[in-house]
């Protein structure tokens, strides 16, 4: 069994990112915690620390709807990053919309697609895969 | 003899009196017969002959000065004139001469030429009376000239203009007519007979009937009408266009034209002149014009100077909706009555030579939707230059205006569609972000803090919060139902589909004690989305055992029949029923409820259902009696229409 060490959260909304932390927090989902608050931001820092080898995060909860890059466009570029590491990422978003549901489904580094409000339960069933897999 | 002609001769040389010239004022003297005749007939010389001496005569000084000579050297012998006069002309002098002495009712009176002295013909009009003595002899012979020179010039050139005109006649191949109206008597040029087909002596005799058996009898009706009226003064020539017989059997077509020339004292028409022109190429023409424009697939017609119909299209009796089934001839201002001045002036503008495009009128008649129509008026030339009347043709435009509104009614439809899909974006997205975080830091706080699940007012905070959830998430539902094309619609199996649904309720049903029984065919199919018809089902179903009695065993029963437009499905039950009365119109509404003592009612599964069934082309409709049962018929499309 293995333990989550590093999360990613992309995301623009506080509230939620306040939220997903105590959640996280209450679980204790993972060691530590990494926020951007948007695509770009999580794209300029997430790079040099991926060419640098140094600590990844294991799992990365992207949010579709942000300002400057929003989710998709973070996918594409992200990508396109060789990386040795697989790191697990899942959609988070407000939108139920089965277009989007499918388009998530469509990335093969996409998990799974996660609809918000993320409860403790969903939250947990994530942690309980994570530990499945690895 | 010799001697007593001699004296004579002197006598008038000298200037003494002749003895006749005194004879014969003496007898004016006496005779008021020779006075009289002297009166009226002596103008241009005077003669008197004896007849018992023929070689002499005595002629006046006029009779020289009318030939150019001088009285003074002139003698006064019958040979002085006989060298001058034109011999063949003398010949008939003496024939009439002798007549006269003869008969002496016959009168001497001829025509005859001199040479005048300048060389020119002289034209005399010489007439005379014998004078005989008491024993009925021949003695002397009195005359008179008159110079008609003048009078014969004008007829030489009348004659040359009469000529001249026959040529103009001739070369215009006009036939000419003359007619007596009250003796029937006509005059026909050979030309007028060529025309049909004759000669002036093959159809001789000639009179007014021959006009009457040649001219086509529907003709000669409207001709006589036309007669009738200029008789009368009220045109100032006659004119029309007739067809004759003619000798090969066919029809031809005449102009015929004319004008009263001449009327007896009580002011009743005479002498009648005209011209016939062969015209059966122009209206041969015209027929072919007649025909095309009859047939012709648009409203297009043809108009005379007179702006009566010379031919109309079938098109152009439907878009201006005209009853009378023959409008030829008739005016079309008597055709189409209470038309504005703004119509007759754009008519009279082209009848003058312009053409009129693009004029849009709209048409209004009681009882019928307003027309639109695009007029274009242009005229048509009889000849080169002659203005024969106007062409009207006319489109029929309403569907393009009232395709023009649609189209904009369309425009406002697509921004307003845009903006309901931004609106299913807010809703579907920010608002749910915003109802998530509510609920998700609710549950945090009371995860941190225990002892407050207790407190009512956090639980109501709660439920608030989980039915605005709730609310955006049908919201969210409905929004997503889109109208949907036909290619995403695909034929499903109805009875598999109705046997999958049911699966899924069979536990409810079973807890519920509700008995579904598919009773469809195997081999009906309907147009679907798989996920929409999914949903209807699991709705109606799902509402069926909701909705049951328990005052008797429930059944929901499925059967499906297929007719031309729809596979029609039914969905009964035994169930607890609508008002109809009461309910009818917002039963399918968002959030109505029609039974206060079921939990779980949320009013939205009818609205999500009829939406998704509108969206694949289908309906719904509904039948229920209170606590006896609810029938829902859904029709839905099939591969067949």
């Amino acid at each position: 069994m293995k333990k989550i060490n590093l999360t990613c959260i992309i995301d623009d909304d506080p509230i939620f990112v306040f939220g997903i932390r105590k959640v996280m927090e209450l679980i204790n989902f993972s060691d530590g915690i990494m926020v951007f608050k948007n695509g770009q931001d999580a794209l300029d820092n997430l790079r040099p620390i991926i060419l640098s080898k140094e600590k990844l995060p294991d799992i990365i909860l992207l949010d579709l709807n942000m300002p400057v890059l929003d989710g998709w466009q973070f996918l594409e570029e992200f990508i396109k990053i060789p990386c040795d590491k697989k790191i697990i990422i899942y959609v988070v978003s407000s939108s139920i919309n089965q277009e989007d549901v499918l388009r998530a489904k469509s990335y093969k580094s996409v998990s799974d697609y996660i609809v918000k409000p993320v409860t403790i339960d969903r939250l947990k069933e994530v942690l309980s895969n994570f530990e499945k897999v690895s | 003899m010799i001697k007593k002609q001699k004296e004579i001769v002197d006598s008038v040389l000298d200037g003494e009196e002749n003895y006749l010239k005194k004879e014969l004022y003496n007898l004016i003297k006496q005779e008021d017969a020779i006075f009289d005749f002297l009166q009226s007939a002596a103008i241009d010389g005077l003669w008197f002959w004896d007849l018992n001496r023929p070689e002499n005569e005595w002629m006046n000084a006029k009779f020289w000065t009318t030939l150019g000579y001088d009285p003074s050297k002139m003698p006064h012998k019958s040979s002085a004139w006989q060298d001058i006069i034109f011999k063949e002309d003398l010949k008939n002098v003496y024939e009439n001469f002798a007549r006269h002495v003869e008969d002496p009712t016959y009168p001497f009176d001829q025509v005859v030429r001199y040479h005048h002295k300048l060389g020119y013909t002289v034209w005399i009009q010489c007439r005379g009376i014998v004078w005989r003595d008491n024993k009925g002899k021949p003695s002397k012979m009195l005359g008179a000239h008159t110079d008609i020179t003048k009078l014969k010039k004008a007829e030489e050139s009348l004659r040359k203009q009469i000529n001249s005109f026959q040529h103009i006649i001739d070369g215009t191949d006009m036939g000419t007519w003359q007619w007596n109206i009250q003796t029937g008597e006509v005059v026909f040029n050979e030309k007028w007979a060529n025309i049909i087909g004759f000669s002036l002596k093959e159809l001789s005799p000639i009179s007014i009937d021959t006009w009457m058996k040649y001219a086509h009898p529907d003709d000669l009706k409207r001709s006589n009408e036309l007669l009738q009226d200029h008789f009368a003064g009220k045109t100032e020539v006659y004119e029309f266009e007739a067809r004759m017989k003619h000798r090969s059997g066919e029809y031809i077509w005449v102009l015929d034209k004319g004008k009263v020339v001449s009327r007896d004292a009580q002011g009743d028409p005479e002498w009648m002149i005209g011209s016939h022109q062969e015209i059966t190429k122009k209206k041969k023409d015209h027929e072919r014009n007649k025909l095309f424009i009859e047939q012709a697939p648009s409203a297009i017609a043809m108009f005379d100077i007179e702006m009566c119909y010379l031919a109309a299209s079938q098109k152009w009796y439907e878009v201006y909706d005209i009853k009378d089934n023959n409008v030829i001839g008739k005016s079309y201002y008597d055709v189409r009555k209470g038309l504005g001045q703004e119509i007759v002036a754009i008519h009279q503008r082209c009848l003058k030579g312009e053409v009129i495009r693009d004029h849009e009128k709209e048409v209004k008649k009681e009882n019928r939707p307003t027309k639109w129509l695009l007029c274009e008026y242009r005229p048509w030339y009889s000849d080169e230059s002659k203005i024969g009347g106007i062409i009207i043709h006319t489109a029929d435009i309403t569907k393009i205006k009232r395709e023009e509104e649609l189209q904009s009614l369309l425009e406002v439809t697509k921004d307003q569609n845009r903006r309901l899909k931004n609106f299913a974006h807010i809703v579907s997205h920010n608002l749910k972000s915003h109802s998530g975080n509510f609920e998700m830091l609710l549950d945090l706080y009371i995860q941190e803090n225990p002892h407050v699940e207790e407190n009512e007012i956090i639980q109501l905070f709660r439920k608030a919060s989980h039915n605005l959830s709730d609310t955006i998430l049908h919201l969210n539902d409905v929004v997503q139902i889109n109208t949907t094309l036909d290619e995403n619609l695909k034929p499903i199996q109805l009875k598999q589909i109705i046997d999958k649904v049911t699966r899924t309720v069979s536990a409810f049903a079973i807890e519920s004690d509700v008995k579904i029984s598919n009773n469809v065919k195997d081999n009906i199919e309907v147009l679907a989305i798989p996920a929409y018809l999914d949903s209807i089902l699991l709705n109606f179903i799902t509402n069926g055992i909701k909705y049951r009695s328990n005052k008797r065993e429930s059944f929901i029963a499925l059967s499906a029949v297929e007719s031309d437009k729809y596979i029609e499905l039914t969905i009964e039950d035994n169930g607890l029923g609508i008002d109809l009365e009461k309910h009818r119109s917002k039963l399918f509404g968002m959030y109505k409820t029609f039974h206060p003592n079921i939990s779980n009612s949320r009013g939205i599964g009818l609205f999500i259902a009829k939406n998704q069934i509108e969206a694949i082309g289908g309906d719904v409709d509904v039948e229920s009696n209170i606590d006896c049962g609810t029938i829902f018929k859904i029709y839905f499309r099939h591969e067949k229409n």
